[in-house]
């Protein structure tokens, strides 16, 4: 069998597609990792891609996600008995205070369709939560959202968070959420702005120097 | 020029004597009480005015009487009020529990709610649910019960247009009984859940509709409700599946209140321009709130595009000039807007959705001031 059609199941949001393919494609022998990195990621990629170019809306996008997380689910315990590492591990949440999560929940699923672990951390989470995400998972990417412009400031108190824990240093911080610019991201002191979910995974792959 | 007659001549797309004003005028175009009581204060109308909500769930409040003659504003709301079976309560931890079986889940003091759980939350899309669901009464006397009364007052006091504010439309119901995410892949995986739903909802809303407007047609200039369509990126959906799922729905929902010869205004936040020549073939008369924040939403070129076909409601920006801006970066912001969009009428100006909790009383003061002085024609 080829992966191709595994990788088309994913772009089309094909649950029972996806189910059956992985399975078929772990019984076929191949290593978890590779159906990983040459079905479910370019899959992603390319669900990504078209999702920034407003070829594919957020209802496609989920579907797709939901696709590939099931194939993921399935291939995860050979990975982890495999012992084959993430691309990298990041930790997500929505700031304390807001509860909108759409945004966030994007990015958390193009992280883990690129091949990162990700610890999602829901909404309304506090600094320390964030600070106790980061020394439980040894996250390298921290990423924060919120939709209001009255929790914006919010951020800020995370970062610092992650300075008192001495942390700062060990991971990078990536803000992004409707009322958030790159001006506003840059005086907060975080690493990168990410105006859209389109753009996460290229944006944390270039903060940990994998792009 | 009264008040009235200036919204009704922008509605027709000719220009009034100045570009009108919007504030409490509906449920996305009011205040919150926090930036209320500032305002009020400031003006000398009182440190705790007595508070009406227009929307308890976004902590936005009816504007007091004095303050909107005192900002010349040419809106007012009448709203329905909470049905006899089952109203909105509010539960042991704050949160608000409602007739259709949705918690909103309060943000904090001051804040909105949001929803965060309702009767389709977690369960797997099938129609029989929608057949199954206890649906409330769209006739439930409760709701209409001070309508009339509410705008006989605003006839009587003021010479302002009238806007019947109307239920929330199927876009938002879905999402809120269903979840966000949930209701979205619905779309794509559960289409048949998706047409049931919008089937019965569009009947109760109708049903509601032609009450209200029975009850207060004679009274009232225009009537709206809201929708959104629209993220701060694009489409919150592809054109394509609102023309098959949405677009006939709210067709039917424009014409019950195109029967009562009313004027429709559509709330719909973020970027839609995609949507609006839809919009425009549905029926709409008027598009709220014109998010120039959002992408596609360049007001000028929204204007060269669709202003002949439709009016822009809004327009100033809510999510950076209004909380951050200086009272020139407000005044500059309002005279823009009336530059784009204010050319041969079909422009009511008004903040993009309400006025947020932590905007200084001097940029409000400054919005409407500067309305009046840049709206001349």
């Amino acid at each position: 069998m080829d992966l191709s059609a595994l990788k088309e199941a994913v772009i089309s949001g094909d649950l029972k597609g996806c189910t059956v393919l992985t399975e078929v494609a772990i019984k076929a022998g191949y290593p978890p990792a590779k159906i990983l990195n040459e079905a479910l990621v370019p899959g992603m990629e390319v669900v990504g891609e078209k999702f920034r170019c407003n070829e594919v809306y957020v209802p496609e996008v989920l579907v797709a996600a939901r696709a590939m997380k099931k194939s993921l689910a399935m291939l995860k315990p050979l990975l982890t008995e495999t012992g084959a590492k993430p691309v990298g591990v990041a930790v997500a949440g929505t700031v304390k205070g807001d509860l909108h999560d759409i945004g966030k929940n994007l990015v958390c699923m193009m992280w883990e369709g690129a091949g990162f672990e990700v610890v999602d951390l829901g909404t309304d989470v506090s600094p320390e939560k964030f600070v106790q995400g980061v020394k439980d998972s040894g996250a390298q990417i921290v990423g924060i959202s919120t939709l209001l412009t009255t929790t914006m400031l919010n951020m800020r108190d995370v970062i610092q968070a992650l300075e008192r824990a001495q942390l700062r240093d060990k991971v990078k911080v990536m803000v992004g959420g409707a009322p958030v610019t790159q001006t506003f991201a840059s005086e907060i002191g975080a690493d990168d702005y990410g105006e859209s979910a389109a753009t996460a995974v290229e944006k944390a792959k270039a903060l940990l120097g994998l792009a | 020029m009264t008040h009235r007659e200036r919204v009704l001549t922008a509605l027709k797309h000719q220009p009034p004597d100045r570009v009108p004003a919007d504030l409490g005028g509906t449920l996305a175009s009011t205040i919150n009480i926090h930036a209320y009581r500032r305002v009020m204060a400031r003006l000398g109308f009182g440190e705790a005015p007595p508070v009406a909500y227009l929307s308890r769930r976004s902590n936005s409040v009816l504007p007091d009487e004095r303050l909107l003659s005192y900002l010349d504003v040419d809106c007012r709301a009448v709203i329905l009020d909470n049905p006899d079976a089952n109203p909105e309560r509010e539960l042991p931890d704050g949160s608000l529990f409602d007739e259709w079986g949705i918690t909103w889940k309060h943000l904090g003091e001051g804040q909105h709610f949001i929803n965060s759980d309702g009767p389709y939350y977690g369960v797997e899309p099938d129609p029989a649910l929608v057949e199954k669901f206890a649906w409330p009464d769209p006739l439930d006397p409760g709701r209409f019960r001070t309508l009339r009364s509410q705008a006989q007052t605003q006839r009587a006091r003021t010479d302002a247009a009238i806007i019947l504010v109307l239920g929330v439309g199927l876009v938002h119901q879905i999402q809120f009984m269903r979840g966000y995410a949930a209701s979205l892949e619905d779309l794509i995986v559960a289409p048949d859940f998706v047409q049931a739903f919008m089937e019965h909802y569009a009947d109760f809303w109708v049903r509601l509709t032609e009450r209200a407007l029975q009850e207060v047609g004679d009274l009232v200039d225009l009537a709206m409700f809201g929708d959104d369509l629209g993220t701060q990126q694009g489409p919150v959906m592809s054109p394509a599946l609102y023309r098959r799922l949405i677009k006939p729905y709210h067709a039917r929902m424009v014409q019950a209140i195109k029967r009562f010869e009313k004027p429709v205004l559509l709330h719909s936040c973020g970027s839609v321009a995609a949507f609006i020549p839809d919009l425009i073939e549905v029926g709409f008369d008027a598009l709220h709130p014109i998010q120039v924040s959002a992408k596609d939403m360049e007001s000028g070129t929204l204007k060269r595009q669709f202003g002949r076909d439709i009016t822009f409601w809004g327009g100033v920006d809510t999510q950076r000039v209004l909380p951050l801006g200086t009272p020139q970066d407000v005044r500059e912001e309002v005279r823009r807007r009336i530059n784009d969009l204010g050319p041969g009428g079909g422009y009511v100006l008004g903040a993009v959705h309400n006025i947020q909790a932590e905007v200084p009383a001097e940029n409000i003061l400054a919005m409407f001031e500067a309305a009046r002085e840049f709206g001349k024609y």
